[in-house]
């Protein structure tokens, strides 16, 4: 039972992880039905940012502010610094090609996602670093019950992301933004003829989407206590099939989808074999486009006559 | 058509006698010239980005060093090119073409025991000769596949018997936890550590990840390896892995999950920078000559430094690249050009006495390009992450 609860921790603080990057993924292809495959990218500039945000503040066993405080700025930063690329990239990579075939924003995504990584080794180098978690936030900040350890981070991951998805619910079914990017999703020549800021309302997306990556690689630094330039693509990998498992373009769907795969690979990971988990995660991948294509809350789309 | 035939003739001799005195005097001039200039290309192929860059960039500091030194001291001009294989075989393969396409007459490293074994025979067909100062899996030089490699340290024949003998002897666990990340290094050395554990009584559970894991699916791997597989009775876990970092989360993941236990790490763990969890133990193929005061010693630290990052893997990619380049002068000085052939038998020569070499032994092969003699090293991590080297028996 101790290895059942714990191999739930692990899997929802991982599904959290997975969720928070699949919301991006799932905003933008909602709205520009573009795969974004450098959003993977964004999480690893986050944790990054992450990373210099302990530095500016004496470092971690140095710090001069109360840990608390040092994760909200981390959080802060990190979500609007990565936001503000998130737009850029928008700006100067995708826009030019909005009218072009589907094919070529994807391509160019990957472009982007490579040179994000490798824009990251040229400035910062190949080491991993590490956030030295434990100097400012002690192992002993957890919660131990019948043998079973939930860090406190653990339980940060798994709060902050259900209320980020709540936030993110909140703000597309209730704010004007929520509206004019539905309106986009649903038509974007109608909405532009009904007055609708279209540019604008694709750059909020992106910046939606990729502050949850950045506050997402901050989340993933404290709890691994490590970033390197690389750590993106994988991550980027698992998201998107989250997203795809719950229903690309819904955002109740990326949640549940992270979560549904962040537990698969945790429990065939405890219960099958350490060797699994990948194997695991892409089988579930290919059985759902096999057996329900538009995911668990995806919906047909409906056919234009 | 007489006078034409005359003509044909007188040219003939002309030209024969042009060959004759110009092709000798050629000949000659060439080897005046590689004795005055005895140029020549080293490529080395190390991971010089990715998730074990330190280790790369420490043997790409360590190689420039030698050059930069032995250049002064022999008159020779060896250059190096710098070929990043991220420690995969992929890159590695793509790299090593690359290189036999070039004008190198020797390659540094792969760093890898997985890359040795996809390039190794590509190199022998070439007649390149590789140093490697960092593949330690036995089989590379018994398979008979990889004709022109060497190697300047110990294989995981001396580390694996070493480190098991140390864990039995004086960590005394009832049993042993062995992580492997799928990778030949990690599953030769495993494999022969563990047999010789459980020939002492020692129960071992043998568990492996995917090496190319990353970010929290690498997170994930590992917490549940210790939620799952770490049993209270297996007082030291075995990482015989090729990135530090990992063995730090595992430590990590340890003590958050409430387990004690000891992280033995083997020698592609040992790094100061990223993997410094106080109280665990690495073994490495080389010492730390950076706390050692002979003058080779302080001299080499000095040289390293000023070419990069000096840490343990650049002391062994010193001595690998040393070897090239006194066999490069060495053919220089018989009066002949270098190539690979030349170069590569002047390697199998080599007899760089153990008061030269950074490493501490003498550098001279056996025909399957394995040093004559050789040795492990172990250090324990104290509580401020330092490395400190303790005896290994």
């Amino acid at each position: 039972m101790q290895q059942f609860i714990q191999t739930l921790v692990n899997g929802l603080t991982t599904g959290s992880l997975y969720a928070l990057i699949a919301l991006g993924y799932t905003m933008v292809y909602g709205v520009l039905k573009l795969l974004n495959f450098a959003h993977g990218d964004l999480f690893m500039v986050g944790a990054f940012v992450g990373y210099f945000a302990i530095g500016w503040f004496g470092g971690a066993t140095s710090l001069v502010i109360p840990a608390w405080l040092l994760v909200i700025i981390m959080l802060t930063v990190a979500s609007l610094g990565v936001g503000g690329l998130g737009v850029a990239i928008e700006r100067f990579a995708y826009r030019p090609l909005r009218n072009a075939p589907r094919i070529t924003p994807l391509i160019t995504a990957l472009g982007v996602s490579f040179v994000l990584e490798n824009s990251v080794l040229l400035l910062f180098g190949g080491l991993t670093r590490y956030y030295n978690t434990p100097a400012f936030i002690p192992f002993s900040v957890s919660i131990h019950i019948d043998g079973v350890s939930i860090g406190i981070v653990q339980m940060l991951i798994f709060g902050g992301s259900i209320a980020l998805m709540f936030v993110l619910l909140q703000l597309v079914n209730k704010t004007v933004l929520g509206k004019s990017m539905r309106a986009v999703a649903s038509d974007r020549e109608a909405a532009e003829m009904l007055g609708i800021n279209v540019d604008h309302t694709i750059a909020m997306t992106f910046f939606i989407g990729s502050a949850m990556a950045g506050a997402a690689g901050v989340m993933y630094g404290l709890y691994a206590n490590q970033v390197a330039n690389l750590i993106g693509f994988l991550a980027g990998l698992k998201a998107f099939t989250a997203a795809v498992v719950g229903g690309i373009g819904s955002i109740p769907g990326a949640m549940i989808g992270g979560m549904f795969i962040g537990l698969c690979e945790s429990f065939s990971l405890s219960y099958i074999s350490t060797r699994y988990g990948d194997l695991t995660v892409f089988a579930i991948l290919i059985a759902v486009m096999l057996i329900r294509p538009t995911g668990i809350f995806g919906r047909a789309p409906l056919q234009k006559v | 058509m007489k006078v034409f035939r005359y003509w044909v003739a007188a040219a003939g001799v002309i030209a024969l006698a042009s060959v004759t005195v110009f092709g000798g005097t050629s000949s000659a001039h060439a080897a005046k010239a590689a004795k005055a200039a005895c140029k020549a290309s080293l490529a080395i192929e190390a991971p010089l980005t990715g998730q074990v860059a330190q280790l790369g960039l420490e043997q790409l500091a360590g190689a420039k060093a030698a050059i930069a030194a032995d250049n002064k001291t022999y008159g020779t001009k060896v250059t190096l090119a710098q070929d990043d294989t991220q420690l995969t075989p992929a890159l590695a393969t793509t790299k090593t073409q690359a290189i036999i396409s070039s004008n190198a007459v020797g390659v540094i490293g792969p760093s890898g025991s997985q890359e040795v074994a996809a390039v190794g025979p590509a190199l022998a067909s070439a007649g390149l000769a590789a140093i490697s100062g960092s593949a330690t899996n036995p089989a590379l030089t018994t398979s008979g596949a990889n004709t022109t490699f060497f190697r300047v340290v110990a294989t995981d024949a001396v580390q694996g018997p070493q480190d098991a003998n140390y864990i039995i002897k004086h960590l005394k666990p009832k049993a042993v936890l062995i992580i492997e990340d799928e990778e030949i290094y990690s599953t030769g050395l495993g494999g022969t550590i563990a047999g010789i554990l459980q020939k002492a009584g020692i129960t071992v559970n043998v568990q492996s990840f995917n090496g190319q894991d990353s970010g929290p699916t690498l997170a994930n791997d590992l917490s549940s390896i210790v939620s799952s597989q770490l049993n209270a009775n297996e007082t030291v876990t075995l990482m015989p892995i090729q990135e530090a970092a990992d063995a730090q989360q595992f430590a990590e993941d340890a003590k958050q999950a409430s387990k004690t236990t000891t992280v033995f790490g083997t020698d592609g763990t040992d790094s100061s920078s990223q993997f410094f969890y106080a109280g665990s133990l690495v073994s490495n193929f080389a010492p730390d000559i950076s706390t050692v005061k002979s003058s080779l010693d302080k001299n080499v630290t000095k040289e390293i430094k000023a070419q990069g990052s000096y840490g343990p893997f650049g002391v062994p990619s010193y001595a690998a690249a040393d070897v090239y380049v006194r066999a490069i002068a060495s053919v220089c000085k018989a009066g002949k050009t270098p190539s690979r052939a030349n170069v590569l038998a002047a390697v199998r020569k080599t007899n760089i006495p153990a008061k030269a070499n950074p490493l501490g032994e003498v550098i001279k092969f056996k025909a399957n390009g394995d040093l004559t003699q050789s040795q492990f090293y172990l250090f324990k991590i104290n509580s401020a992450g330092k490395y400190i080297q303790i005896p290994s028996k």
